[in-house]
């Protein structure tokens, strides 16, 4: 087993053999979503830069975000950064600190979402009948309702909800869009021959759905969950830019809130909003690039630029090998 | 069943069940939004108009299900009672102050950004690999995941505050009376222009997205092939076979994306000061004006009912499938 790690092939029993191919193919299979792709390349690359500067935050941030440590409205400097807000305090370590929140609020209500997704449009689609005609009613009827609005509402009525509630709240209105695409999804597989044969070969209903289907959907619920995610990343923002989030709270949100509400841009304190505005912008983008090449891969029809020239590349090569054979 | 008639039926349901769960909220929540709503008004309500606004949210006395009949009575008869903010003006004839400008900006830039977006789209699908659907296509989609509001502030900063191109804030001069005379209208637009840009930007990836890949998806179908040996001109082919079909989903999309747009065109006021219904929205949740919010939601779900509507009836004439027997 260790001589597998370390890869060296050359050993003659199969099960040492399997693994360090296995990995080659998983490491081609990274490496061909890249390749040629940079659109992929920035996305990722921004994203997970992002993810672990604000994970390290209380490493990287030379200030407490919450304490006052200068005076307002101090320019960008070699101290600060990034400048500080009106109340004095340093706008770095809040875009750091704030980004755990904000993060965290974002892939949680998109986990939330996509559970439920999951759930219904499975069940939706591979049972049929009432089952399928009730749920698929219910969520067309959930479409309706504009999402946005109706969040705005939900957290006036609550009154100033903090980041964990933001969460839920998405989480429980985002997940129609899912639900619909895995359910189309699911139908399409419900009678394909190896559902059939394990439907013959008495396997259970659930075992049928997780093992058999589900993993066939994974693309498709990575796609949704990365959407959801950025939904779950700008409505908090909006949310939170409205004064509906609780503004004690530090996240990109309120950072912005406290910026408007202060008219920085009035007074000429552009950094104070342009820091949050631009990280969620930019963060928002990568998420965006990641989900078009998904698309992309999984429909090489669809594919852009580089990727297509490469694609194109490669038929030649499989013609002139035809016409030589 | 027609499938009009099938429309019909769901859209009636729909806003059957959106009342319904306008009623739901207020029970719902923590604490006696009447109550709550009194304490707002400071002292410009008296307790026999607080009694008014029990009744039109259902709090008589009595069962659930007789408090439920007598708010979809007074919802029937469009009286959602008195708003809070702009006591005692009933709170539909403040709604129609907001509604005309939202509906403007949103459908107007929901227009352009289709129109651009389709365009572009068309383009890039017919010149695939090259340059323009290399760069384009990624660039937009990147642009598309920023919040409403960050695309808001930055051409508020910029083309408004720095370079004072266009008006900050308004729908028109105040300093001039509505009237259809050049100079009124001419005003308008003017003031229009930033918010549209700012809401057309964000919008137009989707559409770029769709068109290209449903024309990619058509391109490669028989018959455009068959058309194409017929000798057709290729604008002619692109026009007549290819974009009509790829229009389908296209168009599909559209009423789904008048939710986004209304609630884009929510923020996207909120910044510009302009006085459609998002910044009435805005007002409402700080003056604690409940019928008015709540009426907010029910007149977004009924124009949101009415684009899916229109979106139909041209689904209806470009695909004579629908047509039925």
């Amino acid at each position: 087993m260790d001589a597998s790690v370390t890869g060296k092939p050359a050993l003659p029993e199969s099960g040492a053999k399997a693994r360090p191919e296995r990995q080659k193919k998983r490491f081609h299979r990274i490496r061909g979503f890249f390749h040629g792709n940079p659109p992929a390349l920035i996305g990722v690359g921004l994203m997970v830069l992002m993810i672990v500067a604000c994970s390290l935050a209380p490493v990287l941030a030379p200030f407490d975000p919450e304490r006052r440590v200068a005076r307002p409205h101090e320019a960008p400097s070699a101290e600060h950064w990034l400048g500080t807000t009106r109340s004095g305090r340093d706008i770095y370590s809040q875009a750091l600190y704030g980004g755990r929140t904000s993060l965290a609020v974002a892939f949680g209500s998109g986990a939330i979402a996509m559970t439920i997704a999951v759930l219904l449009g499975m069940s939706s689609g591979y049972f049929g009948g009432k089952v399928d005609e009730w749920i698929n009613f219910f969520t067309n009827v959930v479409l309706v309702f504009p999402q946005v609005p109706l969040l705005i509402v939900l957290a006036a009525f609550l009154g100033q909800v903090g980041p964990p509630v933001i969460a839920l709240l998405i989480g429980l209105t985002a997940w129609p869009w899912g639900t619909r695409i895995i359910r189309a999804q699911t139908m399409a597989l419900r009678y394909k021959e190896f559902v059939l044969a394990a439907e013959v070969m008495g396997e259970r209903r659930w075992r049928i759905i997780l093992v058999e289907i589900l993993p066939n959907l994974i693309s498709i619920v990575g796609g949704g969950f990365i959407g959801v995610v950025l939904y779950a990343l700008l409505s908090q923002a909006g949310l939170e830019f409205l004064g509906l989030g609780d503004p004690s709270a530090v996240t990109w949100g309120t950072m912005l809130y406290w910026a408007q509400n202060n008219s920085s841009l009035f007074t000429g304190a552009w950094w104070d909003v342009f820091t949050p505005a631009t990280i969620i912008a930019v963060f928002g983008g990568a998420l965006a690039l990641i989900n078009m090449s998904i698309d992309q891969v999984s429909n090489p029809k669809l594919k852009t630029g580089p990727h297509l020239r490469i694609w194109k590349q490669l038929s030649v090569k499989i013609e002139r090998q035809r016409s030589q054979s | 069943m027609s499938f009009i008639a099938r429309r019909l039926t769901f859209y009636a349901t729909a806003f059957f069940l959106a009342i319904s769960f306008n009623f739901l909220i207020p029970r719902l929540m923590p604490g006696d939004p009447v109550d709550a709503l009194f304490a707002g008004a400071m002292g410009k309500m008296d307790p026999s108009q607080m009694e008014a606004v029990r009744a039109m949210y259902g709090f008589v006395d009595g069962p659930i299900w007789e408090q439920y009949l007598s708010y979809l009575v007074s919802v029937v008869n469009w009286d959602l009672g008195p708003s809070v903010l702009l006591f005692p003006t009933p709170v539909t004839e403040v709604l129609m102050i907001g509604l005309p400008w939202t509906v403007f900006l949103a459908g107007t830039s929901l227009f352009l950004s289709v129109l651009i977006g389709i365009l572009s789209g068309t383009y890039a699908a017919s010149n695939r690999g090259r340059w323009f659907d290399s760069i384009v296509p990624p660039l937009t989609m990147f642009i598309s995941a920023f919040p409403y509001v960050v695309s808001a502030m930055v051409v508020f900063f910029f083309l408004g505050l720095k370079l004072k191109w266009f008006p900050l804030s308004y729908a028109y001069d105040p300093e001039l009376d509505p009237a259809w005379t050049w100079e009124f209208i001419s005003s308008v637009i003017k003031h229009s222009t930033l918010p549209m840009l700012s809401m057309v930007v964000v919008g137009i990836s989707g559409w770029l997205f769709n068109m290209r890949n449903a024309l990619i998806n058509v391109l490669g179908e028989d018959y455009i092939t068959m058309a194409e040996a017929k000798g057709l001109t290729p604008w002619r082919v692109m026009l007549r076979y290819a974009q009509r079909n790829a229009m389908l989903p296209v168009m599909t999309a559209v009423s789904m994306a008048v939710g986004f747009v209304l609630a884009g065109s929510l923020f996207t006021e909120v910044v510009f000061n302009y006085p459609g219904l998002g910044n009435l929205m805005l007002k409402a949740i700080n003056a604690r004006d409940y019928p008015l919010i709540q009426a907010i939601l029910l007149l977004i779900v009924l124009c949101m009912l009415a684009a899916n509507f229109v979106a139909d009836l041209l689904l209806i004439w470009l695909d004579p499938r629908l047509r039925g027997k």
